[in-house]
This record gives C-alpha cells, structure tokens and sequence, in this order.
C-alpha cells in the first residue's frame, strides 16, 4: 500500500475520481510552486497570479475526468494556467494601460540612487514585457527566464518547435530596442 | 535580427562559432536576458493558496459523476445472495413468465412519448428564453425541457454550458452562428433546479451575468441556478 506521498500523478487522479476529495491537495503541493511561478512571471502581480492558480486548481479539479494522461497531470494543469493568464492579459490589454508594476527592492546596501537606479531598469523590462502579445511573452518567458529547451515548452503547449521559435524570434525582436545599454 | 545570432541565441550555435561583430551583439543579448531572469522572478506561491483552493473544491461537487457511474457499471462486482432468496427469485420469474402476457415489454412510464414534444418554458431560471424546440427528441420515459442558454461572449472561440445536468463536464456547446458575439444553444435538462456555468475556449469558468439566482461556492465564485419546471401532462 502506497502511503500519500508516494502516489504517482494517476494514482493521485484516479483517487480523486474516485472520491477521494482531499486527494487533489497533492496535486495543488507538487505544482503549487511550478503554477504561481509561471503566472507571477505572466502577469506581474502577486494577488493576480494567486488568484489565477487558484481558478486553474479548481478548474482543473472539475474537468478532471478530461485528463487523459494522468501521468502528465502537471502539464495539464499548466496548460490550463498557461490559458488562463493569456485570457487575463488579453482582458487586461483591453481594458487599462498598465501603470509602473510596484518594485520591491532587495536590500543589497546600495544607496537610494542605486536602489531608485535598479527599479527603474525592472520597471522598463516589464514594461517592455507588457507591450508584447500573450503568447510572445509566454514563449518568451519560458524559454529565456526560465530556461526551458524548445521541445520542453512544445510538448507542454502543444505547439510546433517551429511555431514556438517564431513566437520568440518575434519577441527578441520587440525587445531589440532595450538593447543598447547593455552593449 | 541575424540569422546566426538568432541561431545562437535559439541554443543552436555556440558563441565561439559566431564572428566578432556578432559575438560582441551575442554578449549584449545574454547580458539583457540575464537582466530580465532577475527582474522578471517567479516566487513562491502564499501559504495560504493550498487551503484556498481545497475550500473551494470541497464546495464544488465530485468531478466527474458520470465518469464514475460508468466506470461503477463496467467493474464487475460480487454478488452475494443465499439459495433460498435465489430459488424464491427463481419461482417469482417462473409465474411472471406464466400468466397471460407475461414476458412482454411493458409499456413506457412517463409524461413523454417518443416524437412528441416535451418541452417547455422554464420559469425563473437564469437562461434568457427557454422553449421546446419543433420535434423535440424526447425520451420515452424521462421528462425534459429544453432550456435556451444565452450568453454574451465577444472574441471567444467556443462557449459550452457545464451544469450538474452534464456532470460538470463542458459538453453543450453554444453557437454564434453570425459571428456577432452572443452565443447559444438549446440544452435537454430534467425538471428540477440545477446549478450550470460558462466555459469559455475549453478553460474558462464564468458565471451566467443574468441568472436571477445563484449559490456561492466559496471564495467569491458563484453557480448560476437554473429552475425548471415539469412539463405539463
């Protein structure tokens, strides 16, 4: 008999299909971490991307007997995140220009100008972020922050390595004009 | 941008394998994605999100049900009955099969028979019309109604309704035909009040805007509540 934390995914899902209710809080801790990252990055705000992980956990719950690969139910579960946040950036190009994203400076013992300095270059990356489609800055965001191989982010997204590619050629190409500093 | 240097930047092509020109721009780009993994940080979730959502399953119901009430038939089970219930068993269907007529299917039970139409408006309910469409495909023995479901959805590329009349699982589709954003389509429902929602491009849950009723389901979601009425004899 398998204790809780050994359970493989299908194991975890056939549980809960089952009836097993609290079985999904498995689920919600192994890819807890690997959602909220991913929405954070999309979306910039932190009650934002709580607030979209938590709408794919549920979702997710209720179309559960849809997974048809339960041993991948983590890259399910991020494909319906993955859809959820381009849906709210889509809604949020649509309804309001994006004020300045709120900075927490990290206390590295350099002076106001320095830390006032260092904002104001993350202020202009993720603005420049936000001036891209949804589905450039996914790609974007998932090959070059986190650093996923081309083929990783395709069988996740179920796209083409070559649609992929073209999504993040085109957003290295938006980002070119915030080259020239760091020349 | 240069062809190599997109290939390099892709991983393809090591930043030896470029020319000076280009291994000077490669080193500009790797400087800037370096910035942006800084800047753009991913976290960690709140403590509190693990409790949110299992809250809010626990008022959600069981996922699934049909897929469950399916996979119950197909299991076999074990049946357990003494020989004396088996040979009362036995002797009842022996005189049943005895009398005159016996044997016969017997007739449907129900409001609805087979072509007719058993549909009717439901009253009260969320969806913005309901009515029985011509030849309504009703089966013999279970009353339906057909509900009209409408739901304004600019820029969607599909819309379902999912209610605890499909199990929760997004299988009525809604249709817009012409293209001008208000989706609907007409759903066979049992009498009765039910909960439903929205599901806009295959993922996204909403809430009916014009159901009269609703019941929470935790946390500031909400079910529309849809109350359909018996059709009338």
């Amino acid at each position: 008999m398998h204790r809780p934390a050994e359970r493989t995914d299908a194991q975890v899902v056939r549980d809960v299909l089952e009836g097993d209710r609290d079985a999904y809080r498995l689920l919600v801790r192994r890819y807890g971490d690997l959602l909220y990252a991913h929405a954070l990055r999309m979306v910039g705000d932190a009650d934002d991307a709580a607030d979209l992980v938590q709408e794919a956990f549920v979702t997710g719950y209720m179309k559960l007997h849809t997974c048809r690969d339960r041993d991948r139910v983590g890259a399910w579960l991020f494909r319906i995140l993955a859809n959820r946040c381009k849906d709210f950036l889509r809604s949020r190009r649509r309804s309001w220009v994006p004020f300045d994203h709120a900075v927490a400076v990290p206390a590295t013992g350099d002076g106001p100008e320095e830390a006032a300095a260092r904002a104001e270059v993350g202020n202009r990356l993720r603005r420049a972020l936000d001036r891209l489609t949804p589905e450039q800055r996914e790609a974007f965001v998932l090959k070059h922050v986190d650093g996923r191989p081309y083929e990783e982010i395709a069988a996740v997204m179920d796209l083409s390595v070559a649609a992929l590619k073209m999504r993040v050629h085109r957003a290295r190409d938006a980002l070119q004009g915030l080259l020239e500093e760091y020349r | 941008m240069n062809d190599e240097l997109r290939r390099h930047l892709d991983g393809e092509i090591p930043r030896s394998g470029l020319d000076a020109e280009l291994r000077s721009e490669a080193e500009a780009w790797e400087r800037l994605l370096d910035r942006f993994r800084v800047e753009v940080s991913g976290g960690s979730p709140p403590p509190w999100l693990e409790q949110r959502v299992m809250a809010e399953i626990e008022a959600l119901p069981a996922p699934g049900r049909l897929h469950r009430a399916v996979a119950w038939l197909v299991r076999p089970h074990p049946v357990r009955i003494s020989p004396l219930t088996a040979g009362l068993a036995v002797a009842a269907l022996v005189v049943v099969l005895l009398l005159p007529g016996g044997g016969r299917t017997p007739a449907p039970i129900g409001s609805a028979a087979p072509g007719q139409d058993s549909g009717q408006a439901a009253r009260g309910g969320g969806p913005a019309a309901a009515s029985a469409p011509n030849g309504a495909r009703a089966t013999p023995t279970v009353p339906v109604v057909y509900v009209q479901f409408v739901l304004e959805a600019p820029g969607a590329r599909s819309v379902a309704v999912a209610g605890d009349f499909t199990g929760w699982d997004a299988s009525q589709p809604l249709e817009d035909p012409d293209g001008d954003g208000v989706w609907t389509g007409r759903v066979a429902v049992r009498p009765g009040v039910h909960s439903y929602m929205f599901v806009i491009d295959g993922s996204k849950w909403v809430t009916d805007p014009h159901a009269k009723r609703y019941t929470a389901d935790g946390f500031g979601n909400r079910n529309a509540v849809l109350a359909v009425a018996a059709p009338s004899a």
